[in-house]
């Protein structure tokens, strides 16, 4: 038998006709809820009715303009809490119940626009008249890609560095192929690359005070964006044993060319994953198709409090995935320096914490073993601890995270920006985006003052 | 962001920042409405048509009614309004304030008489308050006040008269608006052009009836009990106002700028009556459906075809279908075509196969098993009827066969009848045109 490099593709995205068949529907509302919930100001409202009126070369410039990252976002944003959330279709079908209707599947238009573009070879974006200022941009993640689109659009010289081999930060490193594919993203970054933005890959700032030092180094200005890339763990340091992985590990070895050597150690075991969002979702996703034995989510919480979206959890279930709801891991079982198993507690919930979600509570003397060949800890990503030491001047909060103006992204040192999850905390793509543009805008305006 | 790409257009000597014009109707009504269309994008305005306050105007109420097709809204749009129903002081007033605020934006005043010196007062007040050009209402389908309206455009002497009494009263270019309610639009609009007229726009509405209630027998919209054949507009009007525009544009002896409307909702719609020979042209239903904001998907959306185009001013547009406009009689009858079906995108639904069995060629047998179409291209007639029913993009292609080759003919149920047969092949010669 022979066996795949890769997942199966990626979903299909609407043709020309479904799209078209879409937008016919919308009600093209005079104030678009749609466009007041999308985070980047990617404008549904606008560039459906773009699509309705057959200017499709015009609905791809609003998404593109907006939104570099369209067709990433049109695929992962989670539409049904964004743009799509206050969709009147939704309402219609309230007041009129013969005539029951959808919101108007505005993540699926988006995606179809941008790709019809590209098969189209229709341009809708330029480089700016050059200026003489250079920016650095730290990490190719949605953020930074962001920035750098939105200052070479002005003109500015813009050099984005990244730790990796490749750019696109979590896109490239993080979500599975089978929803963001190697050529989708490669697709996108072309249109970044097209405005002239320079990456040098394999080019950390992870020096003492080397994001700093890029302000002496000829850039005018800084954006940093290196996201979150240190996996939290059960212990305070994640112990080494064989078979117990981080899901930043886990992920990131289904794409950086080790596809075939994960399948191996998975296919025929018993994976336990822990956690409940949806980085979670993607490892034990990833952990299904991968041909495990089978796959337990391990999460201390009650489903409906699990932050994955309800679609994700639904999918994961359909898979096969055991949900083992309220159980707390409390430790590791080894066997000869291998994984053998997860020790949990059963938990009730009790109390509402600082979120307003109920805390989850020990039951007493209720304590199990789940046995487990691999386990994949996915309970949140952090700042690595030495990052402040990149920026020592940039004031950082307890979670490391920078501390920045929401309206412009300055961060407490002059000239020295950033945005996306290194500010948010774990957020999302859109967010992101949004981040590197409010950023990029304030950057012109600082070096154009 | 927008495509910044030149739209400009030269009519009747005059230069309009982009070809989109509002026409006269209820979109055009006040200067406040007209301001907020200018600044959405459009370039000049037909204003409502004047009235010189001598009878009273009122609309009939409700004045309107509109043809759904199906889940689609507005297809059509039938109404009774009549001519502007506020004091023409209002109106010029109206019209001054747009001169003052809006010099780059052209504004158009439409007016209908009915006698000279009525048609001569309103040409010149329009004039002297700042009108750039004037639109002769000879079309409104629907007038409450008989001799009026359409009724005027059909008696073509009159129509010559009155744009020569407006023509030697003002020195600003003069349009002649034309009712596609009569066969041959040339001929009025030759009367028009010897009357001294500078252009030609069409088309005003259609008359018809749009719906007739199936209990009270009253036809839509009823006023009060009583319905009326009126006028019909938009997105079904669109092949007749193209029909007229393109007759008009192919008259050698007529050679006037021509302006385009009826249907018009896009770029793509503007621009077919652009190739057809409009140099601008005018929308009313468009916007009573949507607004006036559709005015940027029309500009970027020209403006971005003509990009790709290498297209560099609108004027090299106009015009440019008419060369492959033909009559019939030039078609090459030798050349013939057939479908081709992709069958492996194919979902199996069979529509294609009915519309072939019982309204063209039957051509396709239906593979039941498969639930697949199966095609014998001998038979085909290329109607293209399974196209346009064919759910799957593409699925369904023309396909150009070799020069001489015939499809099958159709045969004959019974070939035993024809012992049977009583007839005579015509043989007599005669002339290919008609004649008594
Ligand atoms: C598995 C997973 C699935 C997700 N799924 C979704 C989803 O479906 N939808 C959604 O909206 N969001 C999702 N998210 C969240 C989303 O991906 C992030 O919010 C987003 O990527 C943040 O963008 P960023 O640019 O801030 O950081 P990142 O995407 O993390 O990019 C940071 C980049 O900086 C680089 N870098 C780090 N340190 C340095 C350094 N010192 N020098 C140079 N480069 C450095 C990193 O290698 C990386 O390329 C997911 C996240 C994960 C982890
Ligand atoms: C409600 C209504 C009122 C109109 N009033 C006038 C008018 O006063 N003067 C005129 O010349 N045309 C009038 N028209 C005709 C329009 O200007 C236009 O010629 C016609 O509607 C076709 O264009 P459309 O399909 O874009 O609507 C009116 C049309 C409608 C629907
Ligand atoms: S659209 Fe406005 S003016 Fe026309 S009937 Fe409705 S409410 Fe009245």
């Amino acid at each position: 038998m022979s066996t795949p490099a890769d997942f199966e593709p990626m979903e299909k995205g609407f043709d020309l006709a479904q799209a078209i068949a879409e937008a016919d529907r919308c009600l093209l509302c005079h104030d678009a809820p749609c466009s007041a919930g999308c985070p980047a100001e990617t404008d549904p409202g606008r560039f459906i009715r773009k699509l309705r009126f057959k200017n499709i070369t015009g609905a791809v410039r609003t998404i593109k303009h907006n939104n570099i990252l369209g067709a990433a976002c049109g695929v992962l944003c989670p539409t049904a809490r964004l743009c799509e959330e206050k969709c009147s279709a939704i309402f219609k079908s309230q007041e009129c119940p013969e005539g029951a209707d959808r919101p108007i599947a505005i993540g699926k238009i988006q995606r179809f626009l941008v790709e019809y573009a590209w098969h189209q070879g229709i341009q809708v974006l330029e480089k700016g008249a050059p200026r003489p200022q250079k920016v650095a941009v730290v990490g190719s993640g949605p953020a930074g890609l962001s920035c750098a689109a939105e200052l070479a659009k002005e003109g500015f010289g813009v050099t984005v560095f990244e730790a990796r081999p490749e750019p696109g930060g979590v896109l490239r490193y993080g979500v599975v192929s089978y929803r963001c594919s190697q050529d989708f993203l490669n697709r996108e970054l072309d249109d970044v690359r097209a405005l002239g933005v320079e990456f040098k890959c394999n080019h950390p700032v992870n020096g003492q005070r080397d994001a700093e030092k890029l302000l002496a180094e000829g850039y005018s200005a800084v954006f940093l964006a290196p996201g979150l890339w240190q996996a939290a763990s059960l212990k305070k340091q994640r112990p080494a044993i064989k078979g117990l992985w981080s899901s930043v590990d886990f992920l990131a070895a289904l794409r950086d060319g080790r596809f075939a050597e994960m399948r191996d150690a998975v296919a025929g075991r018993t994976v336990a994953v822990i956690g409940g969002g949806s980085v979670a979702m993607d490892c034990i996703g990833a952990a299904a198709r991968l041909d495990a034995a089978d796959v337990y989510l391990v999460y201390r919480r009650s489903y409906a409090q699990m932050p994955a979206e309800p679609d994700e959890r639904i999918e994961a279930q359909e898979a096969g995935v055991h949900f083992l709801l309220l159980n707390q891991p409390v430790d590791y079982v080894t066997d000869g320096g291998r994984i053998s198993g997860l020790k949990l507690v059963r938990t009730r919930l009790g109390e509402a914490d600082a979120s307003g979600r109920r805390r989850p509570e020990a039951v007493e003397g209720s304590e199990w073993v789940l046995p487990a060949d691999l386990v994949i800890e996915a309970i949140g990503n952090q700042a690595p601890d030495d990052s402040p030491a990149w920026y020592p001047r940039v004031k950082v909060n307890d979670r490391r995270l920078i501390e920045v103006d929401p309206d412009t992204g300055r961060t407490s040192v002059e000239g020295i920006f950033a945005g996306g999850d290194i500010v948010r905390g774990p957020a999302l793509v859109v967010q992101a985006v949004q981040d590197g543009k409010v950023a990029a805008r304030a950057i012109k305006d600082y070096l154009t003052q | 962001m927008a495509n910044n790409i030149d739209l400009s257009i030269d009519f009747c000597g005059i230069t309009f920042i982009n070809p989109f014009l509002l026409s006269s109707s209820p979109v055009s009504n006040s200067a406040e409405m007209v301001a907020r269309a200018f600044e959405a994008g459009w370039s000049g305005v037909v204003f409502k048509t004047l009235n010189s306050d001598r009878l009273p105007i009122i609309h009939p109420s409700p004045r309107m009614h509109c043809v759904h097709y199906g889940s689609k809204k507005e297809m059509a749009v039938q109404n009774v309004e009549q001519i502007s129903d506020r004091p023409l002081k209002d109106n010029l007033i109206d019209i001054l304030y747009l001169k003052k605020h809006y010099p780059d934006h052209r504004i158009i005043a439409s007016i209908m008489g009915f006698f000279e010196d009525e048609w001569v007062y309103l040409a010149k007040v329009a004039e002297d308050n700042g009108a750039d050009m004037l639109e002769l209402n000879f079309s409104c389908p629907h007038m409450c006040i008989e001799g009026s309206g359409h009724k005027v455009g059909q008696a073509f002497h009159l129509l010559e008269r009155f744009t020569e009494a407006v023509k030697k009263n003002v020195s600003i270019p003069v349009m002649a608006k034309m009712t596609p309610n009569i066969t041959d639009m040339t001929e009025p609009a030759l009367y028009a052009k010897k009357g001294g007229a500078d252009a030609i726009s069409a088309i005003n509405t259609v008359r018809g009836i749009s719906e007739i209630g199936l209990d009270d027998f009253v036809p839509r919209p009823n006023v009060f009990g009583k319905g009326a054949i009126s006028g019909t507009s938009g997105p079904a009007v669109k092949p007749i106002g193209l029909n007229f525009i393109a007759s008009m544009a192919k008259c050698l002896e007529l050679g006037l700028p021509l302006s385009g409307i009826g249907g018009i909702e896009t770029w793509i719609d503007a621009l077919e009556y652009i190739l057809v020979g409009s140099s601008t042209i005018q929308v009313t239903t468009g916007i009573m459906h949507y607004g006036y904001g559709i005015v940027e998907d029309m500009i970027e959306g020209l403006g971005d075809y003509m990009a790709r185009k290498g297209v560099t001013s609108v004027s090299q547009l106009v015009g440019k279908a008419l060369p492959h406009l033909h009559e019939t009689d030039h078609f090459d009858l030798e050349r013939q075509g057939v479908t081709q079906y992709d069958v492996d995108r194919c979902i199996g639904c069979g529509q294609c196969y009915i519309v072939c069995r019982d309204a063209a060629g039957q051509a396709i047998t239906w593979d039941g098993e498969n639930r697949r179409p199966v095609l014998d291209e001998n038979k085909c007639l290329s109607c293209m009827l399974c196209q346009f029913v064919c759910p799957v993009t593409d699925l369904i292609t023309y396909k150009a066969m070799p020069r001489g080759w015939r499809r099958n003919e159709t045969p004959v149920m019974d070939p035993s009848l024809e012992k049977e047969i009583q007839y005579e092949p015509f043989t007599k010669e005669g002339p290919n045109e008609c004649t008594v």
